[in-house]
């Protein structure tokens, strides 16, 4: 028994790998009042570097009765600027304060010469960069003295010095850092068709035990000209098309708990819980057929 | 082969147009036969319209995130106007944090120099007030005031007392109403009024209270005082500032309250000497 804990885990969060939801200040009263049916929440981190105060306090109040995840948005992981340690220091203290059961942040920088663009933009694919990333991942999960998981983003280019595909940049990243990989399945199928790659090609090459966690979201259709680029705008239902490769990721890595992210034009609670039960249900037959 | 800091600064400044074609060259393209995306080589745009992607999400997400800050400034100025205030804004003042919510600091300010001398002069007073309910919103909890601290004190050294604010406290003053401005420009604020202008000043305490975020005007001789203590005076000097304000001030009925409301939560250490020991 953990005495350490000031957050008894409730067993129905520990005993299945339910599908979560990311955590939005518009839902914290909703949730508390009504405690939803899903398995868990993922908070970005930096909504909760408040001191004190409602956010923090609602925090501590879900965090009770769910299992949580802190998604970092901002610490500009693959940057060459010295690793940002006020805003590091800021997600330990939240590590110490809410126990998350899985701690993530981006493949991408967001920041160069200390002026920050709060953006996930993408890496070149090199060797400079991965050797880059290895040292800052293991900087960062030294710091905080756990596992962190590093997330593939949606791209809108990609750099012509890149040697590597970015599942394989992915794989040596986990091999050699000791990171878990978050695998954005919406991402995945977004950079696929802005970049042309199979994306199930991306899905059998990311080692099985590395992958903790998937992410699910919708994503937005752009035309320019006469070519459409997909944009990772996370304000509607997952397409057709993501839940089939989530189906697919879950042939791989049916140990990963999911979750729905919606972080624009955020709709009523329900709905998200409705798409949470989508992805349970999905893996439910996934399960059922693999038995 | 480019070094990753140099892609990254380059990258950097294409966003903010410093020299957006510097980076092209370094941006795949990808082969096109002019028409439909080939699912086999990806969507073939320029890298200047792939850039552009990019931009839009920088300046996209700063506007965003400065409304959600400043939701009544936005309604003040319009959408539009504001999301021209937002790109000059971020030009002047870009990000320096990876936390969104630290980016609206100096907007006061950047609004101050903009439209002092000008009819719209109160903007930047509102903003002040918006900032200060937002820090509000975020503050460190405190504890109430404990009489205790008082004990070993002898009345006579209570002028040098340095009394701390909470820190959720936030002091906000303006020639213009613009506690009046704030509040009907709430989304529920069911009103047409157009506030006067001319109908005076405003000394404005913020706090939180259980239910969240407060704002409060107050007499000026108590604004004078907790001005005071904010940048660290001690009693017998906050206390002439406010009778400055106002000569009958009852430094003992206000003191009581402020207690009372949490907004004086404790006092500084002073560097008296301990009881018994000659001053140096």
């Amino acid at each position: 028994m953990n005495v350490s804990t000031r957050f008894p885990m409730p067993v129905a969060a520990h005993s299945s790998l339910r599908a979560g939801i990311g955590l939005r200040a518009q839902h914290h009263a909703d949730i508390v009042a009504r405690k939803p049916a899903v398995g868990w929440f993922e908070a970005h981190s930096e909504n909760y570097f408040a001191a004190g105060g409602a956010q923090r306090s609602y925090l501590t109040k879900i965090r009770t009765d769910y299992a949580l995840s802190l998604h970092g948005v901002g610490l500009s992981i693959g940057s060459t600027d010295p690793l940002n340690r006020g805003h590091l220091e800021q997600i330990v203290t939240l590590v110490r304060d809410f126990e998350p059961m899985l701690v993530s942040e981006h493949l991408s920088w967001s920041s160069v010469g200390g002026r920050f663009t709060n953006d996930l933009l993408p890496l070149p694919y090199t060797e400079e960069a991965l050797r880059h990333m290895v040292t800052r991942v293991r900087d960062v999960q030294d710091v905080l003295g756990r596992q962190i998981l590093i997330e593939n983003v949606s791209s809108y280019l990609q750099f012509n010095c890149s040697r590597l595909a970015e599942w394989e940049f992915l794989t040596s990243l986990a091999k050699e850092s000791g990171c878990g990989i978050l695998l954005d399945v919406n991402n995945v199928y977004v950079s696929a068709r802005n970049h042309g790659f199979d994306a199930h090609v991306y899905l059998k090459a990311l080692p099985r035990g590395a992958v903790k966690e998937i992410h699910l979201a919708g994503h937005t259709a752009r035309r320019i000209g006469q070519q459409e680029i997909l944009i990772d705008t996370h304000n509607r239902p997952v397409c057709d098309a993501v839940w089939g490769l989530y189906a697919a990721a879950l042939e791989r890595f049916s140990e990963a708990p999911a979750l729905i992210e919606w972080d624009a034009d955020i709709p009523a609670l329900e709905v998200l819980v409705a798409e949470a039960h989508k992805a349970d249900a999905i893996a439910g037959v996934t399960h059922v057929a693999a038995a | 082969m480019l070094p990753l800091r140099d892609l990254q600064e380059l990258f950097y400044g294409a966003l903010f147009d410093d020299a957006p074609s510097a980076v092209a060259p370094w941006i795949h393209c990808y082969e096109t036969d002019g028409h439909e995306a080939d699912a086999a080589q990806g969507v073939a745009i320029d890298p200047h319209a792939r850039l552009a992607i990019y931009r839009n999400n920088l300046h996209e997400g700063f506007r965003k995130a400065l409304a959600l800050e400043f939701p009544v400034i936005e309604r003040l100025v319009g959408e539009d106007y504001f999301r021209q205030l937002a790109l000059s804004f971020q030009a002047e003042h870009p990000s320096r944090f990876g936390d969104l919510h630290c980016i609206g600091e100096p907007f006061a300010r950047f609004l101050r120099q903009r439209f002092e001398d000008t009819q719209y002069a109160y903007l930047p007073d509102v903003a002040a007030l918006e900032w200060a309910y937002q820090q509000s919103s975020v503050a460190a909890d405190a504890p109430s005031f404990d009489p205790a601290a008082l004990r070993n004190i002898p009345q006579e050294g209570y002028g040098q007392l340095r009394f701390t604010l909470h820190p959720a406290c936030g002091l906000v003053r303006s020639p213009y109403p613009v506690m009046r401005i704030w509040a009907v420009n709430q989304p529920n604020a069911d009103t047409d009024e157009v506030v006067d202008l001319s109908r005076g000043a405003d000394f404005i305490l913020v706090r939180r209270a259980a239910e969240g975020v407060e704002m409060r005007r107050i007499a000026a001789a108590e604004f004078a005082m907790l001005d005071a203590f904010s940048q660290g005076s001690n009693l017998a000097d906050a206390l002439e500032s406010a009778c400055t304000v106002a000569p009958d001030f009852d430094l003992a009925e206000t003191l009581r309250r402020l207690i009372a409301l949490d907004v004086l939560t404790g006092i500084q250490p002073t560097s008296r000497p301990p009881p018994g020991e000659p001053p140096s």
